[in-house]
């Protein structure tokens, strides 16, 4: 992390600095974030929710919660957890956080209690941010949510990361990433030179959560750096998304999943929408055919991006030439090792002891299969060589699912496999109810990793050496 | 304009199965399968579905429910 300035001024509404008065208490402020995020016109639109939120004012609502926060404990040096939704509340908390050199810990709000009462107690933050009351999102993409600011230790954050995420992890409890303030800054400076990512005053129509990487730094952090808009849709439907893009003439690009693209492929009139510049999606790899269809109906190139939490956007193919192959943003270097996507990384992106199996000697083992075309550069990514899948393009390893079911009383074994979607086969050592079960889970797992199918069996399939088998034909004959 | 009756059980899963490969007795519907679901209403029906009722669509038998209160009082 940067190092840390406690100028006294702040933004007036004209965009600039400004002396403070000495009895006005203002937290530290961390220069990057006004050099790399907020400066700019004060009348330069930053977010359409459709409430429209300039510089200006977006400036000024994160020295609100800079005082709320220090108000609340923040300290510069300590961490604030961000249990929000994708909303103002969590932009301007985020925002306010780095601003006061705090570490933020961003979690799904999605989490169960008991997910987030883990995290907790490992992370030790100085201050806890969650909605006020119960959140209704139903299907919106970005909630109007009051924030409540509960303080919780006066501990410093222990690592120097700007960021902090949860990702779905190999054995049990998720795994910790970390992000420094100097990463993201690289990050958001490897958009500004790829070609085909929106330029200023043009709209980004942002899908993704904001909470995780795609939709924080592809969208909300290279949105506020490079002055491009940001345009959460109403609701997470084809007929919302077509509004956002005709509600305004500038340029729209939509950023989203490749599920979107089936949302839009599906909408049954379309209208002429000569602003729509571009779809880019991140996650899985989208099928040809899929492709083809929303080709055809828009008009406009649907393009690709791969990227993992740990170091954010890997490759791009934003003109759709290559696909299914992507070429490396700048200032990446990729290799392959046994098949295995590696990408260099000075440091390990990992809080705690450094698993060698995912970092070592400046290399970051992605975890995917992918083949690197030594004429062209281009890198093409064959899938994974573990147990995470992609859930609506939020990773999900199995095996956490399957570690969280053993936990649960009367469980004996179980396997957890992808089936189209997460199918858990469970042998139980005592009579349970599959409902009371399902109800336990929900307690410790967020909704999008827990199995959409619970089969009980008398025994589950074994090898003759006794280990569980997980070949899909023959747990779900094991079923019938 | 024909006045389409709510969707059965039947409909609401063949209208899930356009989204791709759902193993046979799922009963659970996750938040893509919402979105995709009240996609497929909305369209056809002419209707914004509100919050607080989709909420309550976890699971097909639910989502039928919802929507027969939800279509019904609509028409």
């Amino acid at each position: 992390m940067g190092v840390l300035a406690f100028e006294s001024f702040v933004y007036n509404d004209f965009g600039a600095r400004m002396a403070m008065d000495d009895s006005f208490v203002v937290p530290g402020i961390e220069k990057w974030v006004d050099e790399v995020l907020l400066d700019g016109p004060g009348t330069q639109v930053c977010l359409r929710l459709p409430e429209v939120i300039d510089r200006a004012k977006l400036r000024r609502l994160v020295q609100e919660r800079q005082i709320e926060l220090a108000q609340s404990g923040l300290r510069a040096g300590g961490a604030a957890a961000l249990r929000l939704p994708p909303s103002l509340a969590f932009v301007t908390h985020l925002l306010a956080v780095w601003r006061s050199g705090g570490q933020a810990i961003l979690l799904d709000h999605r989490l169960t209690d008991y997910e987030v009462r883990r995290a907790i107690e490992r992370l030790v933050p100085q201050v806890v941010v969650a909605p006020a009351g119960p959140v209704v999102a139903g299907l919106r993409t970005f909630v109007d949510v009051e924030a409540s600011i509960a303080s919780y230790s006066g501990h410093p954050a222990s690592t120097a990361h700007a960021v902090v995420q949860l990702s779905s992890g190999s054995t049990g409890p998720s795994k910790v990433i970390g992000r420094t303030a100097e990463d993201l800054v690289e990050e958001v400076k490897r958009y500004t030179q790829i070609d085909g990512v929106p330029v200023e005053n043009e709209r980004l129509i942002l899908l993704p959560s904001m909470v995780h990487v795609l939709g924080l730094v592809g969208g909300l952090l290279y949105g506020l750096h490079a002055g491009v808009e940001l345009v959460p849709p109403a609701r997470l439907t084809g007929d919302a998304i077509l509004q956002a893009i005709a509600a305004e003439p500038t340029p729209a690009t939509v950023l989203g999943v490749p599920f979107h693209i089936g949302l839009l492929a599906s909408v049954q009139q379309s209208r002429s929408l000569p602003q729509f510049k571009r779809m880019t999606t991140g996650g899985e790899l989208v099928p040809k055919a899929v492709s083809d269809a929303f080709e055809q109906k828009y008009g406009v190139p649907l393009g690709n991006m791969y990227g993992m939490t740990e170091v954010g956007v890997i490759g791009t193919d934003l003109y759709g030439q290559h696909r299914p192959a992507i070429r490396p943003a700048p200032g990446i270097e990729v290799r392959t090792v046994d098949g295995e996507l590696q990408i260099a990384r000075k440091e390990s992106p990992y809080l705690g002891l450094s698993d060698p199996a995912r970092w070592s000697d400046g290399w970051l083992r992605t975890r995917d299969a992918g083949v690197v075309d030594p004429e062209t550069g281009l890198v093409s990514i064959k899938g994974r060589l573990d147990s995470q899948v992609s859930v609506g393009g939020l990773k999900v390893d199995l095996t956490e699912v399957e570690y969280t079911l053993g936990t649960l009383r009367g469980v004996e074994a179980a396997v957890v496999v992808y089936d189209g979607s997460i199918t858990a086969y469970l042998q139980l050592k005592e009579r349970r109810e599959t409902v009371r079960l399902e109800a336990e889970l929900s307690q410790r797992l967020a909704s999008y990793k827990r199995p959409r199918t619970l089969h009980v069996l008398d025994q589950l399939p074994r090898t003759t050496t006794g280990k569980l088998v997980r070949d899909l034909t023959v747990l779900r004959k094991a079923v019938s | 304009m024909t006045i389409l009756p709510p969707p059965g059980r039947a409909e609401v899963i063949d209208w899930l199965a356009g989204l791709g490969q759902r193993p046979p007795g799922t009963e659970r519907i996750d938040s893509m399968e919402l979105a995709w679901l009240v996609h497929q209403v909305e369209q056809r029906y002419g209707v914004e579905l509100p919050d607080e009722q989709l909420e309550r669509m976890t699971t097909i038998d639910a989502a039928v429910a919802v929507l027969a209160e939800v279509l019904s009082s609509h028409v």
